[in-house]
C-alpha cells in the first residue's frame, strides 16, 4: 500500500511539476507523503509478502521514521524548484522499499534509489555543496561496490540472496564483514564517517536533516536483518570506533552543523549497541527520539541561516526569540540523554540491550563517551542564553512545529510506554 | 496522597510559570508543607502510601512510590524550606514557580521505590537548577553551570551503567526496590556496582575530592538565596547511599568502607577549614555544608545503626537551618548590597531582631543541644566511633571548628563599632523567623518523634551489613 501510494505520486508529480507552481507542488508532495504514512499506520501490524517485497514489523516501524524525516524536509526546505520535492519523494521511496525486504539484490537497488536523488541534493547549492556531493557520490559509489561484492561473496557461501541465511566460514564472515562495510558508509558509522562533517556542512540544511534522519533509518533497518546470525567482533570494532572518533571529534567543534554531523556519528555507534540482541523495539524508540531531536535542532538553524551556523551566531537566539531558543535546548539536551526528555529513554533503551547481551565494556564506553559528550552538547543548548546578537526570521509555522516537537520530547519522556508497545507490534 | 505531595508543587509550578501572580507560589508552598505535615504525623509506619503503575511494561520499570519514616521526614523538611523560601525570597514569579518545580522533582526522588524511577528524577531535578542558575544567575553563570553539570552529569552516567548491572547481574525480574533487595549482587561484580554508585552520590553528597562544583553554584546564584536553599535541599548524596548503594551491594561496600569513612572525615574537616576563611556569608555556608555532609556521610558509612540514624538527621535538619540561612543571607544582601562579611560591621545595633534571628539559625547550625543540629551530631559520633575511633576524633574537630567558623563572623559584621544602618525585621521575616525558630526548636527538643519512623530502617542496613565494621 505504502509502495503504491509513493510510487503513484512520485510518477504522478513528476509529470505535474512541469505545469503547477513549485509550491502547490510542495504541498502536494506533502499530501503524498502524508497518505503514505496514513497506508503505513493502516496496515500497521499486518505482515504483507509479494515475492522479495516483504513488509513486516521491522519494515513498518522503520519507513515510518524514514517518512518523518522526508515530511520534516519538505515542510523546512525554502526552494523555489520543484525538483527538490520530487527528490525527496523518490528517495523516500527508495528507504521504504530497502526497508522492506531481505533479498540482497533488492536491497541494493533500493539502496542506490535513496542515494542518487540524495547526491543530487547534497549539489543543491552550488560551489562548496557540488564540492560535497562529489565527495558522496564517490564514497556512495564505492560503499555499493563493497555491498556487492558482499552479496556475491554471501552467494557462494550460502547459496542464498537472502539476509540472515545461516552459514559459516571465512568466506561467510567476509561476505557479512562487506555488507557492514556498505551499510557502514551509509549511517556513518565509523571509520566509515569521514565524508559526513563535509557534506553536512556543505549541503543544504534541510538535506542534511533528510541524510540524518531518513537514510539512518532505512539503513539501520537493513543493518537488523544483516546481523540476525549473531554480531561479531567486527560490530564491537566499528561501535567502539563510532563512539570514540564521534565524540572526541565534536568536542572541539565550532560549527552546529558539523558539531551535529560528528555527534550523528556517535548516535549511530549507540544505535548499533541494540544490534547485539537485535531488538527492532530499542532501536526503533532510539531512531525515533533522534529524528524528532535532531530534526528540531537542523530547523532551528536553518531558520538562523540556510548557510553555515557558527555557534557564535546562535548566540543570543533566546532573547530574539524564545521559542526557538527553547526549541534547540530541549533537542540539545534530549541529544544528549537527559531525563526526561525522550532521548533518555532511548538511550537507556539500547544501553540495556547492550547489558543484557553482557557487552560491558562498550557499555561502558558508551556511558563514558556519552558523559565527554555533555561538553558540547551544552555548548549548543546553552549558546541560545548567552549575550549576543543572533538573527532570525522564524515563520510562525517553523516555529508553531518547533514548539509541538519540543513538547513531544518532553511527552515521549515522560510516557515512553505509550509509544513502546506500538513499536513492538511492529517491532518483531 | 504521596502522588498528590508531587503533583501539588509541580502544578503549582507550571501555573507560575505560565505567568500566574506570585501569591499562587506561597498558597502552592503551603499547601505542600501542610500536606506533608499531616503525612508525617498521620504516616502508620513501613512503606505507607504505595502507588505502582507500569511506566515501561515489559521491562520491568515501574511508576513505583511510597512512604517511609525516611521519605516522611524529608518530604517535611523539604517543603518547609519551600515554604520559607517562598515565604522569604524576593523573586519574580517564575523563579519561584521554578522553585515549586525543583521541590516536586525532590520529592519524587525521595518517595520513588524504583531505582529508575530514582535516577529520573535525581537527573530531571537539574533542570530547574539549571534553568534558575541560566535566568537569573550572575556573570559568570554558564561556567558554573558547565562545572556543575559535568560533575554531575560524570558521575550519574557511570550509576546508569550500576543501576543496569545491578538488575541483569542480580536476576531481579524488575528495578522495583524490594526485588532488587531480594536479588543483591554477590562476588567481584559488586565492587563495580557499587563504584558506579559511590561516584554519582559522592558528586552530590558532596565528598571531598568532587565537591568543586559547589562554591561557584553557590557564588553565580540569585542573590536572594532560593536557589540556594533548594541546592542545600540537593545534596541528596548521603540518603542515596543509604537507600540504594549500601543495600544493594553491601560486598562492594565492606571493600571501600575504609577509604569512605577517610573521604567524609577529610570532607569535614576540609569544609570547616576553608570555611573558616570564607571572604562572605553564601561561601561561609556552603563550605559549611560541605563540612555537615561530611560529618553525616561519617555517620551512614560507620554502618552502625546510630551512625546512619545520626547521619540522616543531620541530612533532613541541616536542610532546615542551611536553608534557612542562605535566605536570610540574601535578606541581608538587599538592606547592604554586599555579601562580603568585612564590609557589615555593626549591625546589630539597628537590627537588634536581625542579629538575633542570625545568632539563632547560626547556633542551630553549629549544633547548640536543644537545637536542631545537635542530636545528628551525637548519634554521628556514636556510630563514627564504633567504625573508627581515630577517624570520628578527627572529623569532630569540625563541630569544634564550626563554632569559630561561625561565630566569628557574626561577631565581626552584628557587633563590631561602625557600620551603616539598616532595617530590622518587619512583616513576613517576623513569619519566616517564627515559623524557622519552631521547627528547629522541634528538632532539636523532640528527636526521638523525628528518629521514630527512621529506626527501623537504619537498624535494617545496619543488620544487613553485619552491625558495623
Amino acid at each position: 500500500m505504502t509502495l503504491l501510494v509513493l510510487a503513484l505520486f512520485a510518477v504522478a508529480l513528476t509529470l505535474l511539476g512541469f505545469f503547477v507552481s513549485a509550491s502547490l507542488l510542495k504541498r502536494l508532495t506533502i499530501l503524498g507523503l502524508s497518505l503514505g504514512v496514513v497506508a503505513l499506520l493502516a496496515s500497521w501490524g499486518k505482515p504483507l509478502e509479494v515475492g522479495p517485497y516483504r513488509v513486516d514489523g521491522v519494515s513498518q516501524t522503520f519507513t515510518l521514521l524514514a517518512l518523518l524525516g522526508a515530511l520534516w524536509t519538505v515542510g523546512l526546505v525554502r526552494s523555489r524548484r520543484f525538483e527538490f520535492h520530487l527528490l525527496v519523494l523518490y528517495a523516500a521511496l527508495g528507504m521504504h522499499l530497502l526497508a522492506s525486504t531481505k533479498n540482497l539484490i533488492l536491497m541494493l537497488v533500493a539502496l542506490e534509489a535513496l542515494s542518487l536523488p540524495l547526491y543530487a541534493l547534497a549539489a543543491w547549492r552550488r560551489g562548496e555543496g557540488l564540492e560535497a556531493a562529489l565527495k558522496y557520490f564517490l564514497l556512495g559509489a564505492l560503499a555499493a561496490a563493497f555491498f556487492l561484492f558482499g552479496a556475491a561473496l554471501h552467494f557462494g557461501a550460502t547459496g542464498s540472496l537472502e539476509a540472515g541465511a545461516p552459514g559459516a566460514g571465512p568466506l561467510y564472515a567476509l561476505a557479512l564483514g562487506l555488507l557492514l562495510v556498505g551499510l557502514g558508509f551509509k549511517v556513518a558509522l565509523a571509520p566509515f564517517h569521514f565524508w559526513t562533517p563535509d557534506v553536512y556542512q556543505g549541503s543544504p540544511t534541510p538535506v542534511v536533516l533528510f541524510m540524518a534522519t531518513g537514510v539512518k533509518a532505512a539503513a539501520f533497518a537493513a543493518l537488523l536483518r544483516i546481523a540476525t546470525p549473531g554480531p561479531s567482533e567486527a560490530l564491537a570494532l566499528l561501535v567502539a570506533l563510532s563512539v570514540l572518533l564521534g565524540n572526541l571529534a565534536a568536542l572541539v567543534q565550532k560549527e552546529a552543523k558539523r558539531l551535529l554531523a560528528y555527534s550523528s556519528i556517535a548516535h549511530a555507534g549507540y544505535m548499533a549497541l541494540a544490534l547485539y540482541t537485535n531488538n527492532a523495539q530499542a532501536l526503533g524508540f532510539y531512531l525515533l527520539t533522534y529524528v524528532l531531536a535532531t530534526g528540531l535542532a537542523f530547523a532551528v538553524l536553518s531558520e538562523v541561516s540556510p548557510d553555515r551556523v557558527p555557534l557564535e551566531r546562535l548566540k543570543g537566539l533566546f532573547h530574539k526569540d524564545p521559542f526557538l531558543g527553547l526549541a534547540l535546548f530541549l533537542s540539545a539536551l534530549s541529544l544528549l540523554g537527559l531525563p526526561p526528555l525522550a532521548g533518555f529513554w532511548g538511550k537507556y533503551l539500547v544501553f540495556s540491550e547492550a547489558a543484557k547481551a553482557g557487552q560491558w565494556g562498550l557499555l561502558v564506553l558508551a556511558l563514558l563517551t556519552s558523559a565527554a559528550s555533555a561538553y558540547y552538547y551544552l555548548a549548543l543548548a546553552l549558546a541560545p542564553f548567552q549575550k549576543g546578537e543572533a538573527e532570525a526570521a522564524p515563520r510562525p509555522l517553523a516555529r508553531n512545529v518547533a514548539l509541538l516537537v519540543g513538547l513531544l520530547l518532553l511527552l515521549l519522556g515522560l510516557f515512553p510506554g505509550t509509544v513502546l508497545p506500538a513499536l513492538a507490534a511492529g517491532g518483531q | 496522597m504521596v502522588i498528590l505531595a508531587i503533583l501539588l508543587p509541580v502544578l503549582f509550578g507550571l501555573l507560575l510559570l505560565l505567568g500566574l501572580p506570585r501569591g499562587l507560589g506561597l498558597l502552592g508552598a503551603g499547601l505542600t508543607f501542610l500536606l506533608n505535615l499531616y503525612l508525617f504525623l498521620a504516616h502508620p509506619g513501613g512503606v505507607a502510601y504505595g502507588v505502582q503503575a507500569p511506566l515501561l511494561p515489559g521491562l520491568g520499570v515501574y511508576w513505583a512510590f511510597g512512604l517511609d519514616g525516611l521519605s516522611a521526614l524529608f518530604f517535611l523538611t523539604v517543603s518547609l524550606t519551600v515554604l520559607l523560601g517562598a515565604l522569604l525570597a524576593r523573586v519574580e514569579g517564575r523563579f519561584l514557580g521554578l522553585a515549586l518545580l525543583m521541590e516536586g522533582m525532590l520529592l519524587g526522588l525521595f518517595a520513588a521505590r524504583d531505582l529508575l524511577v530514582f535516577y529520573l528524577f535525581f537527573e530531571a531535578a537539574l533542570i530547574p537548577a539549571l534553568l534558575m542558575l541560566l535566568f537569573y544567575g550572575g556573570a559568570e553563570r554558564v561556567r558554573a553551570l558547565y562545572t556543575f553539570l559535568l560533575f554531575t552529569l560524570a558521575g550519574s552516567l557511570p550509576m546508569l551503567a550500576a543501576i543496569l548491572a545491578v538488575k541483569a547481574l542480580g536476576g531481579s525480574p524488575s528495578f522495583l526496590l524490594e526485588d532488587l533487595l531480594a536479588h543483591p549482587v554477590k562476588g567481584s561484580a559488586a565492587f563495580w556496582v557499587f563504584l558506579g554508585f559511590a561516584l554519582a552520590f559522592a558528586v552530590k553528597t558532596p565528598l571531598f575530592p568532587v565537591h568543586a562544583w559547589l562554591p561557584l553554584f553557590h557564588r553565580e546564584n540569585h542573590p536572594s538565596g532560593l536557589a540556594d536553599a533548594l541546592g542545600t535541599l540537593y545534596k541528596v548524596g548521603v540518603f542515596a547511599f543509604f537507600r540504594f548503594a549500601l543495600p544493594l551491594a553491601p560486598e562492594g561496600f565492606a571493600e571501600v568502607q575504609g577509604l569512605l569513612l577517610f573521604l567524609a572525615a577529610l570532607s569535614a574537616l576540609y569544609g570547616a577549614w576553608v570555611a573558616f576563611s570564607a571572604p562572605d556569608f553564601k561561601t561561609l555556608l556552603a563550605y559549611a555544608g560541605v563540612s555537615h555532609m561530611g560529618v553525616a556521610a561519617l555517620g551512614v558509612f560507620s554502618g552502625t545503626e546510630e551512625g546512619a540514624l545520626g547521619g540522616l538527621f543531620l541530612l533532613a535538619a541541616s536542610g532546615v537551618y542551611t536553608g534557612a540561612l542562605f535566605l536570610l543571607v540574601g535578606r541581608l544582601y538587599e538592606r547592604t548590597s554586599t555579601l562580603e562579611i568585612g564590609r557589615y560591621r555593626g549591625l546589630a545595633r539597628s537590627a537588634p531582631g536581625l542579629a538575633a534571628l542570625f545568632l539563632f539559625l547560626f547556633l542551630a547550625m553549629i549544633g547548640l543541644p536543644g537545637l536542631a543540629g545537635f542530636p545528628g551530631e551525637l548519634l554521628t559520633l556514636l556510630g563514627a566511633y564504633q567504625a573508627s575511633p581515630w577517624l570520628a576524633a578527627l572529623a569532630f574537630l569540625s563541630v569544634i571548628a564550626a563554632a569559630a567558623y561561625a561565630l566569628t563572623p557574626f561577631q565581626k559584621a552584628f557587633w563590631e563599632e561602625g557600620g551603616k544602618e539598616v532595617a530590622d525585621l518587619k512583616g513576613e521575616e517576623w513569619a519566616f523567623a517564627g515559623l524557622s525558630a519552631l521547627a528547629l526548636l522541634a528538632l532539636g527538643l523532640f528527636p526521638g518523634f523525628f528518629l521514630e519512623g527512621l529506626e527501623p530502617l537504619a537498624e535494617a542496613l545496619a543488620r544487613a551489613l553485619g552491625g558495623g565494621a
